[in-house]
């Protein structure tokens, strides 16, 4: 009965060649195999923040009025609700974790390498989207916490000569952070990037597809010959049992450390004590924060984001910039990688000091 | 390879585990998921209401009161008693209305017909409007879910 | 007997990770907390909403819900374990034959 079903789809809409596609793929094994895994736990946190998002929608409000309250309701009245929007922000950290643990991987094993230059350049734009997805989602409880971390984030633009004020209009929806920032914030993070993400996304896994999985330098370079397994069943199995323990290990944190929720945030009251952005963020901020208020007679700040975003572009064409990466050169960018682990560590600590 | 009097094959009683397992654990993680898209509608028991707001009624008028998410509708009789509805038509759950000349309950998205005491008399509502239990305790006026002591 | 080992570790490994849990009051990082409430929570007239389970029988089910979690992700480790041999082993029976011929 089922074949009979599969071949009645099959005969109209021709999937069975994604499966053929999927027997044919071939997963290398070698010493970096490991980080291979990276892809596909984001996509598996991806999908548990859709469906999480999905339920949470159902009660959130996105206005000035109702939002904190909304949240409350959810964490209270709801059943269950405490444990959904915990996972959602669990999960979001552990997404945006594995997503740099992946960049970092492919940045070290030089995987972006010619023909997968586009693939790299896509995965930075996969990348400004998911701390884009943690910048919105954070105003939305709309607790004082995150007023100001939000009041903060969108300042950081207006730094940016000529340019920046429009920057900073155009995510606040004016001068100020108000009530028509949390409404914007909420279409972005539900509506707009969700489908940026998406149409992004299907040019990333299309090119992996096309192009194969990358081997190492050195194993291309000889040429080795190396054990390789099918993409179905046998990777995708392996690719279960991390799924499983991954959330097994989200679902127990989630339980056990839900977020709370402060009051309501008032747009008059004076900033809190202790604001910070999220954890994904605390390097930025630190660096904006040991830039002296002038430097000669530029404005520190100005300054701190201009080489922020020149990092950010050179960040972006790396794979043109590592265009020799057997030599030298390349092996300095592998260090430079090393080293900026070390620096964003640091910085990260220093800034919960 | 199955044998003649075997009911399945090795494979075939792993991949029936595999599915299972997998299967129980979404159940288990779905369940939850499910009481939070719906959540228990839970009527109040008992609403307690000040006595005074409703003490002045004229005879065969009614005033509205809100029981949980519907409208309650409490009527002052000729005899001075009180009665109290839940103001929602047993039909499609449209809110019925008073009216006091006809003596009537009406259901304006069907033309829905009970009498004075809640009947269903013409039109499509199928039984009778919910009439709650009240009582009144000194300043209060208490209305309670039917059953509920 | 080492993959008896390799699980007993594991075991191990997930009981203490939990045990991290239950040391939660000490732990956890609750900011600018007003109250020291456990697991109970009051809406109205508070800074702060601590999330958690409303009463017992919440609580017990949320343990009761973990330790099945924890049970069933085990369970299809080990089957999934079971699989992968197998297509591993039926893609090295395929890959020999094809190379003989």
């Amino acid at each position: 009965m089922n074949k009979r079903l599969r071949f009645w789809l099959d005969e109209r809409s021709g999937y069975s060649v994604i499966f053929h596609f999927l027997k044919e793929k071939k997963i290398p094994q070698h010493r970096h195999s490991i980080w291979y895994y990276t892809g596909s736990a984001i996509l598996l946190f991806f999908a548990i923040q859709v469906i999480t998002g999905f339920l949470l929608v159902f009660y959130y409000n996105p206005t000035l009025e109702g939002a904190n309250a909304s949240v409350a309701r959810i964490m209270t009245e709801v059943p269950l609700g405490w444990i959904i929007r915990s996972v959602h922000s669990w999960s979001a950290s552990f997404m945006i974790a594995f997503v740099f643990v992946h960049l970092l991987s492919i940045w070290i094993t030089k995987a972006y390498r010619k023909p997968r230059e586009l693939t790299w350049m896509s995965g930075v734009f996969l990348l400004f989207v998911s701390l884009a997805f943690g910048f919105t989602g954070y105003l939305l409880p709309w607790d004082d916490l995150s007023l100001s971390a939000t009041k903060v984030g969108t300042d950081i633009p207006r730094s940016i000569p000529i340019v920046g004020i429009w920057v900073t209009k155009l995510l606040r929806g004016g001068e100020d952070v108000t009530g028509d920032t949390l409404t914007r914030f909420f279409g972005f993070h539900v509506s707009i990037l969700p489908l940026f993400l998406l149409a992004i996304l299907a040019v990333h896994v299309y090119l992996i597809q096309k192009q194969g999985m990358s081997i190492p330098l050195e194993a291309e370079r000889k040429d080795e010959k190396m054990k390789e397994l099918p993409f179905w069943p046998n990777f995708v199995f392996r690719e279960m049992v991390v799924w499983l323990v991954l959330t097994g290990i989200l679902f127990s944190v989630a339980v056990f450390f839900p977020p709370s929720l402060d009051k309501a945030a008032d747009l008059m009251a004076p900033a809190p004590e202790g604001i910070r952005p999220e954890w994904y963020f605390l390097f930025l901020f630190q660096m904006l924060k040991i830039f002296p208020a002038k430097i000669l007679f530029v404005n520190g700040d100005t300054l701190a984001v201009l080489l922020i975003l020149l990092g950010i572009v050179a960040f972006f064409f790396l794979p043109l910039i590592d265009n020799k990466p057997a030599e030298r050169k390349g092996k300095i960018i592998t260090v430079i990688a090393y080293l900026f682990i070390v620096f964003a560590l640091a910085m990260t600590v220093w800034s919960l000091l | 390879m199955k044998l003649k009097h075997s009911l399945f094959t090795r494979r075939q009683f792993l991949n029936g585990l595999l599915g299972g397992w997998l299967g129980a654990l979404a159940a288990s993680l779905l369940a939850p998921v499910l009481k939070f898209v719906f959540p228990p509608a839970r009527e109040p028991d008992e609403v307690i209401l000040s006595f005074s707001d409703f003490k002045d009624m004229e005879l065969n008028t009614v005033k509205n009161f809100p029981w949980g998410s519907k409208p309650g509708l409490l009527k002052k009789n000729d005899d001075g008693s009180y009665t109290a509805f839940v103001a929602v038509c047993t039909h499609l759950d449209c809110n019925v209305t008073y009216l006091s000349d006809q003596r009537k309950f009406f259901c304006a998205c069907h033309d829905g017909w009970y009498d004075e005491n809640g009947i269903n008399i013409g039109g499509p509502p199928p039984r009778p409007l919910r009439q709650l239990n009240l009582s009144i305790e000194g300043e209060d006026l208490i209305i309670k879910r039917e059953g509920v002591e | 007997m080492r993959k008896k080992k390799k699980y007993v570790a594991l075991f191990v490994l997930v009981i203490a990770f939990h045990s991290f849990f239950l040391l939660k009051p000490v732990f956890a990082q609750q900011v600018g907390q007003k109250e020291k409430t456990e697991m109970t929570q009051e809406v109205e007239s508070q800074e702060k909403i601590i999330p958690g389970p409303q009463n017992i029988t919440e609580s017990t089910g949320i343990y009761v819900f973990i330790v099945w979690m924890w049970l069933a992700i085990f369970v299809l480790i080990y089957i999934l374990i079971l699989k992968i041999k197998e297509v591993d082993r039926l893609h090295e029976i395929r890959f020999i034959s094809k190379k003989i011929k």
